[in-house]
């Protein structure tokens, strides 16, 4: 029983329309030949600038990028940040992507749309699973908001476009920001947006640097008294990198942090949240506890080093 | 406009009704076929391990089938089957990567297992004939299934995952291997 091409059932009418959503927003994913093996996936997402997940590019020299219809262009790398996972590109090749107006909702159906090579594009399928924000990534990063999807996660999608049914771009997929775990991410279109234009300006998103490696420890009761409000826990220095900016303030391995410019530290990601690039050049003063004495140290932010 | 979800429903059946279950000679071989023209199953020539196995259609008759051809380097067999079952419409075209299929089969021996995703692209390997890949979660037993698209015409024969991946062989080198063989 073969419909008709004038009169298609419902599941012929999705199938198209998710065939021609695929088609239509691949003319604007590339392949990004950026290491070896499989390449990554990418976006043209304005004209003449690519965008794809930094945790794939492990060179900057000879890139080279697949666009759609097979050519390959050379591509230099306009700026990276490690903290959301993004880098941007700038290459000679014509085309952008389309952007959706509103934002996805939880329970959306979404596809992915990679370019691993020259064998042409490929998709997934799945939904969108949670958004979560504002969230701070593992490096560091404060994203406004992240797309969580129950979708399955395949080799060289990092990078690729996600897109709604009518195949327009809602975001950016990445495998980089789970820190080892398989998640299915999408940075949404706004928080890719922020970036680009800060790559696109400066080559990079400067953030706050102590050069310690930190973890929450507990303060002992006695302890937590002497500061006020009583701070019940604190970062303890793991590892000190004797020439960056805490070390050269006199930050030993042991130290205990309690408070940063004033603010309590319970987790590292309180500290993350004190380190925004305003701070970068800034003297702040860090309290806490050396053997149990009371600490006080004035340290000069430095800047992230950018892997 | 019938809901979508009795509309998958409707097709399930139709290409469960052309899904059989082979079981292998040898204890324990055991995977799918798809009846691919009157009297003749296709399934994996790795689910088949002798010069004849057995054979139960969808109505729940059991065959002793006998192997009509093998190809190992594709992975597919032919088997004669005396039924009377009609075999499915085969897709005339590639399926458009994103458009929707459903594999059926007997994963683990759940006999006539629907699953659905997408076509995901198409794999040229070197050597041998070109695959394509959906995504949908395939399990040992799928083997030699169909690989359906959304009117029930079968696009191809499931054969394994790879990478997290369905992998199938497309419709057109099926047909070649059964013209050759039939």
């Amino acid at each position: 029983m073969p419909a008709s091409a004038s009169r298609k059932t419902g599941l012929e009418q999705l199938s198209d329309d998710l065939a021609a959503a695929v088609e239509r927003a691949a003319q604007t994913v590339v392949a990004v030949n950026g290491r070896p093996r499989i390449a990554a996936s990418g976006v043209l997402w304005r004209a003449g600038v690519v965008v794809t997940a930094h945790h794939t590019l492990r060179r900057e020299e000879d890139l080279t990028v697949t666009l759609a219809d097979n050519r390959t262009v050379p591509a230099t790398v306009a700026g990276r940040d490690g903290a959301t996972d993004l880098a941007v590109l700038k290459l000679d090749a014509p085309g952008s992507a389309e952007f959706a107006d509103g934002a996805v909702k939880v329970g959306h159906l979404v596809l992915q749309v990679g370019r691993t090579g020259s064998a042409g594009h490929s998709a997934s399928l799945g939904l969108v699973g949670a958004i979560v924000g504002p969230w701070r990534t593992w490096r560091g990063g404060e994203i406004e908001s992240l797309i969580q999807l129950d979708l399955a996660i395949h080799d060289g999608f990092s990078g690729s476009p996600l897109i709604d049914t009518s195949g327009k771009v809602v975001g950016l997929n990445t495998s980089g920001l789970g820190r080892g775990v398989a998640l299915a991410l999408a940075l949404p279109v706004p928080v890719v947006n922020r970036v680009v234009d800060g790559l696109l300006a400066k080559g990079r998103i400067a953030r706050g640097y102590l050069g310690v490696g930190l973890q929450a420890v507990e303060v002992p009761a006695a302890l937590a008294a002497k500061f006020a409000p009583p701070a019940r826990s604190g970062l303890i220095a793991l590892t000190v990198d004797a020439d960056g900016p805490a070390g050269r303030a006199g930050l030993q391995l042991g130290d205990v942090i309690v408070t940063v410019a004033g603010q309590p530290v319970a987790d590292v990601r309180d500290l993350f949240a004190l380190l925004g690039p305003e701070r970068v050049g800034a003297t702040v003063v860090l309290t806490g506890l050396r053997g149990g004495a009371p600490l006080e140290l004035k340290v000069t932010v430095g800047e992230r080093p950018t892997q | 406009m019938i809901p979508i979800t009795t509309e998958l429903a409707g097709i399930a059946a139709r290409v469960r009704a052309a899904t059989v279950q082979v079981q292998g000679r040898r204890r324990g071989t055991w995977g799918s076929g798809v009846l691919w023209r009157p009297g003749v199953v296709v399934t994996n020539a790795h689910v088949v391990t002798g010069r004849s196995a057995r054979v139960e259609t969808a109505d729940g008759t059991v065959h002793d089938a006998r192997l009509l051809a093998t190809d190992e380097g594709q992975d597919l067999a032919l088997l004669a089957v005396s039924t009377e079952l009609p075999p499915p419409a085969l897709a005339r075209d590639e399926p458009r990567v994103g458009a929707l299929v459903v594999a059926v089969g007997n994963p683990l021996g759940l006999s006539g297992a629907v699953t659905a995703g997408i076509v995901h692209g198409r794999l040229t390997p070197r050597r041998g004939p070109p695959i394509i890949l959906a995504d949908l979660q395939l399990l040992p037993g799928n083997s030699g299934g169909p690989l359906a698209d959304v009117l029930g015409r079968v696009v191809g024969v499931n054969t394994m995952m790879v990478r997290g991946l369905a992998a199938a062989i497309p419709c057109e080198v099926v047909e070649r291997f059964v013209e050759r063989a039939a």
